[in-house]
């Protein structure tokens, strides 16, 4: 649009911003009460947000997550989705999800976690870090007023999920832990009316409020970016050691738990690296947990990096399995057959995939067919 | 003196290499609160006629401000109590629109639309006379691409990006509980769609790094700081109790200049209500330097040419004390 056109219209479109856009509304949405785009002109949600205490001489302190910002009168923290309004802290965005989607829960990856079945998945704006890999930076890296955004009760979100008959609820393509208040109030009424909740996190998340949320929730799926504080700091822009803290704490919950690693080409994807993380999965973990290589697509800050080559991918896969981890995966790569699940004791495939389909399932309830061993996770 | 007074002969060594910065005060009796459009109209005429060492304001302004659509950046964070003030816009207007220019190219824009509303200003994103929008008003947003310098990686407003050819920076000189110092440099964080990354380590080399984003390098001709009302302590939101009558605009074409003399004056007012520097008190402004090396400006005190100039309630100028 040309500058002259755009002054012009800028007075013709004004005229309609108060005018809700259907178009912005999935198709699977509509006629649903209560579920309808957000009418920016009502300013965004004012829900007092959790874990946050005030500070002596004015401000508060956010503690949801490990940066603990310390925000000021009219400030927002670091997430860029909770604001200080007179040293009561809300979270902005409670109730607005600007994307919705029916997913495969194949695609968050969860692999041993009801293969085959739905997911309901939404995020708002915002995130607690700033990958310079991120895929959907477009709404992670915008604060609320940014994104085209529903307004969708927690109530009304468990309706849509019961109503298109989607067993689960997942917390995914940004960061949940910004929207901590509404992920809990919707896992919470969805354990009341028997719809399944997952979160899908970088794991950057204080001990208390995990705590407080994991019993709402039936399975996480977390990002652990690298084994080295450097690679958070300068790639990422967060603290591998919250990470490592909250993945124990998930896993001493008895919570069923996924991780995924993204292999950047020449930042964090030496072998003596795919070792290191093999040994403290294994250590901290346990060898049952899965871990899902993920294949890295040049985009946002990195342009300049290749896709990951499926070799280097293949070498992680390979020193994974020799560390003892029973259940290595590769992502991003369809077709090929590290995406399949087999069993560790006589090597039946167990689960055949491509991309995020099933085309073979020998399984028996939790065991294979072949050898009766017992596979972890929730089937 | 009277109206001669801009010709006079400076008392200070300038030359080429350094950065001019008037700081323009309105005497009264006591110390105003707050300024007519009128009495804001005589400070950045004498400021701004400094500045261009020009006679005349039109003049000045041709001299300052190139052809085209300008911009005005305000600051809207802390409503009316503490943002931009709607009268120091009202007559920057007036002296663009009295040297020729079209109010139909001028753009007064800030983050979002409401916080303009809450800080006093009347809306218009219609298609005729002076704009007052902010980047959410509708079918403008953040430019597609994002613009790196430094440490920063940032969606610019379009309206900076397509709309305006030049831009003025109407900050307000405060306090800032991270920062130390919210001045010129802190209010363009207002012109990226991720200013909330930018706050650690008391904003540096962020706040650096941001005005060195283009188009924000090339397009900001003009620092306009008021430092009218200082919230001297407790900002940048408003704390009443911390509020120090200074009465004068800062006025440079050197961003950074004009944010080393406002740091100045912060710290003098502070000193004035027994408050401790800022570097005492965790707020050190390290940004500033970290400006001047990347090579937006001066921050160098002794490589800045000071002007001060009291305007009286008759309009006379003379020469007047930073403090
Ligand atoms: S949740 Fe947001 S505001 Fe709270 S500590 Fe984390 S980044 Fe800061």
């Amino acid at each position: 649009m040309k500058r002259r056109t755009f002054i012009r219209c800028v007075g013709c479109t004004a005229a309609a911003a108060s005018i809700l856009e259907p178009r912005l509304v999935p198709e699977y949405l509509r006629g649903f009460e209560n579920a309808c785009a957000f009418d920016f002109t009502k300013g965004l949600s004012s829900v007092e947000a959790k874990y946050y205490k005030k500070l002596e001489g004015g401000g508060i302190e956010c503690g949801i997550c490990p940066r603990h910002c310390r925000v000021t009168d009219l400030e927002r923290g670091y997430c860029g989705t909770r604001e200080n309004r007179a040293d009561t802290y809300y979270t902005l965005i409670y109730g607005l999800p600007c994307a919705l989607n029916i997913d495969p829960i194949e695609k968050k990856p969860l692999y041993h976690y009801y293969p085959g079945t739905k997911a309901l998945s939404l995020a708002t704006a915002g995130c607690n870090v700033n990958c310079k890999f991120c895929q959907n930076w477009e709404i992670s890296q915008s604060r609320p007023e940014q994104t085209d955004n529903l307004d969708i009760s927690p109530k009304a979100m468990i309706d849509i999920a019961e109503k298109r008959k989607v067993p689960h609820i997942a917390y995914t393509y940004s960061e949940p832990v910004i929207f901590y208040e509404y992920m809990s109030d919707i896992a919470r009424l969805g354990h009341e009316k028997g719809v399944k909740s997952v979160m899908i996190t970088g794991g950057y998340i204080e001990k208390e409020p995990l705590a407080e949320l994991m019993p709402h929730l039936d399975a996480i799926k977390v990002d652990l970016k690298s084994i080295r504080e450097d690679y958070y700091r300068d790639i990422v822009g967060g603290e591998l050691k919250p990470v490592l803290d909250a993945l124990i704490q998930i896993r001493e919950a008895g919570m069923w738990l996924e991780l995924v690693y993204l292999v950047v080409p020449t930042l964090n994807d030496t072998e003596a690296e795919f070792t290191e993380l093999a040994g403290w999965i294994k250590t901290y973990l346990g060898p049952d947990v899965p871990l899902h290589f993920s294949r890295f697509y040049p985009q946002y800050l990195l342009k300049n990096l290749p896709p990951t080559p499926t070799k280097t991918l293949e070498k992680a896969h390979e020193i994974c399995k020799a560390e003892g981890l029973n259940y290595v995966y590769l992502g991003n790569l369809p077709g090929h057959r590290a995406e399949s699940t087999y069993c560790p004791g006589c090597g039946q495939v167990l689960i055949e995939r491509r991309g995020y389909r099933i085309y073979r399932y020998e399984l028996d309830g939790n065991r294979c067919k072949n050898c009766n061993r017992e596979i972890p996770g929730l089937f | 003196m009277g109206k001669n007074y801009l010709s006079a002969k400076s008392k200070y060594v300038y030359n080429k290499y350094m950065s001019k910065v008037v700081v323009v005060k309105y005497i009264n009796s006591a110390s105003p609160e707050s300024l007519t459009k009128v009495q804001y109209g005589q400070l950045l005429s004498a400021g701004i006629r400094s500045v261009a060492g020009a006679k005349d304001i039109n003049a000045a302004v041709r001299g300052l401000i190139p052809d085209g659509v300008v911009g005005m950046k305000v600051n809207c964070l802390a409503r009316k109590a503490n943002s931009t003030p709607v009268k120091l816009v009202e007559a920057m207007t007036q002296i663009l629109t009295d040297a020729g220019r079209d109010d139909n190219d001028i753009v007064v824009w800030e983050r979002t639309s409401r916080e303009m509303k809450m800080a006093g200003f009347p809306l218009n994103a219609a298609s005729s006379g002076c704009r007052f929008m902010g980047t959410d008003a509708n079918a403008v947003g953040y430019s597609d691409d994002i613009y790196t310098s430094g440490e920063v990686n940032s969606r610019v407003s379009s309206i900076l990006t397509d709309v305006v050819d030049s831009n003025i920076n109407l900050a307000l000189l405060k306090d800032h509980s991270i920062a130390g110092l919210s001045a010129g440099l802190k209010n363009m964080y207002g012109a990226i769609h991720n200013p909330n990354k930018y706050h650690d380590n008391n904003c540096d080399p962020f706040c650096a790094d941001v005005s060195m984003l283009e188009p924000l390098r090339s397009k900001n001709r003009l620092t306009i700081i008021d430092a009218v009302r200082v919230q001297y302590d407790g900002g940048p939101g408003f704390v009443s109790q911390y509020i120090h009558n200074y009465g004068g605009l800062i006025i440079s074409a050197d961003p950074v200049a004009a944010d080393r003399i406002g740091l100045e004056i912060l710290e003098r007012i502070r000193k004035r209500h027994e408050m401790r520097p800022l570097r005492e008190v965790g707020r050190q402004v390290t940004y500033l330097d970290t400006a001047a090396k990347r090579g937006l400006g001066v921050a160098d005190m002794s490589a800045i040419a000071l002007e001060v100039i009291n305007v009286n309630a008759g309009g006379r100028l003379s020469a007047g004390e930073l403090i």
